[in-house]
């Protein structure tokens, strides 16, 4: 049972000090995807019925090969960064909200790491 | 887990039925929200049949045509009738307003009335307000300054003053606050709009000295932040304030101090 004050319920255990972070990173990230998405599906669109060859030259060149892993680390940071907001607002349970961000964060760091690593290989072994 | 489905015993029922026996031409319906606790079970939606050639042209004047000449036991909360205590905020067709500044006319059909949403109900339209009131306290929406005060008022030029225009208006009605889902699904920890709005008021006061204090109190992924900019706020104000850009004001000053 809950006794304290309406008062001491508002003030709660004070700021975290941390909600604009995820605030600036959410638009920076979003900023950064405008731009990239539209270079991605410019070039995905370019390699319809084009073989791995042809895939394999694009990707091993510099620009490409930046541009994909800067297009990596945005999408990855702005989706779990979502999804992270949507865990916090519907789930309740403080113990079952940590652990569904946690599993968000680490998968999305997990996949990025793995994509990443997969153009960098495709690069480097043309 | 966020209640998507009302809890039992939370849905309302069908209620009594008033009807118009004078033979009136000019009749309307009102289904109003009744819930008493002393009788318990569910909320019922009760309704009554106006005669809108004898009532008042707002919605606030046809409640109170009810309470005074049908059902003694409607309970509502109504002081001003004129837009400026901000008491008689309900769910008005479909909307978060004030009773007294909504023309019965405005409404297409029949007129539905329930509490704001998402509050806990204690009887009828009343709803509890404690957890904005206390969310408002704690903004302490009040002049902070360690300078001495002077003989006079302490002065602020014209440009300072407008800027509390839009601000100092809001009459702490909560249509906008409750009518934020991200209020309803986190109100315990989120500020909410109202709020919000009121410690922007305080943030953008030339006169305060606890600016920093204030906005570090807000960095908080909860009581700020989790606004969404649904801005269901700033449509649903009954005053034509924008709580919204309120908001995105204090979010902007803090990104501003990183």
């Amino acid at each position: 049972m809950d006794m304290r004050s309406h008062l001491g319920r508002a003030r709660g255990p004070g700021s975290t000090d941390n909600g604009v972070e995820h605030w600036i990173s959410e638009r920076f990230s979003a900023i950064a995807l405008a731009p990239l998405s539209l270079w991605f599906i410019y070039s995905a669109l370019g390699f319809a019925g084009a073989d791995y060859a042809t895939f394999q030259a694009w990707q091993s060149q510099p620009g490409n090969v930046i541009l994909m892993i800067l297009f990596l680390l945005a999408m990855f940071q702005h989706g779990q960064l979502g999804l992270t907001v949507v865990f916090e607002d519907y789930i309740q349970p403080v113990w079952l909200k940590n652990i569904s961000v946690a599993i968000v964060k680490y998968t999305a760091l997990l996949f990025c790491v793995a994509c990443i690593f997969s153009v960098l290989r495709v690069a480097f072994t043309a | 887990m966020v209640q998507f489905t009302l809890p039992a015993g939370s849905s309302p029922v069908k209620g009594n039925d008033h009807k118009n026996e004078t033979g009136a031409s000019n009749l309307r319906k009102f289904h109003v929200y009744r819930y008493d606790p002393d009788v318990g079970g569910n909320p019922q939606i009760d309704t009554f049949e106006l005669d809108l050639d004898t009532c008042g042209p707002m919605v606030l004047d046809a409640m109170i045509k009810i309470k005074d000449e049908i059902d003694a036991t409607l309970t509502f909360r109504r002081s001003c009738r004129e837009g400026v205590c901000g008491s008689c905020s309900f769910n008005i067709d479909g909307v978060n307003t004030l009773a007294c500044t909504k023309p019965i006319a405005e409404i297409k059909g029949d007129v539905k009335i329930y509490p704001l949403p998402h509050m806990p109900v204690i009887k009828d339209l009343v709803c509890d307000l404690n957890q904005p009131y206390a969310q408002y306290a704690a903004v302490e929406p009040w002049i902070k300054a360690d300078t001495p005060p002077p003989n006079r008022e302490r002065l602020q030029s014209p440009e300072e003053r407008a800027k509390l225009d839009g601000l100092w208006e809001c009459i702490l009605c909560f249509c906008c606050q409750t009518s934020c889902p991200s209020y309803w699904w986190n109100g315990d920890r989120f500020y909410g709009s109202a709020v919000l709005l009121q410690a922007d008021r305080w943030v953008q006061d030339s006169r305060d000295e606890a600016k920093g204090e204030r906005l570090s109190e807000l960095n908080d992924s909860y009581k700020l932040f989790r606004c969404h900019t649904i801005m269901n706020c700033t449509a649903a104000c009954p005053k034509s304030l924008n709580p919204g850009q309120s908001v995105a004001h204090l979010k902007a000053e803090i990104a501003k101090r990183e």
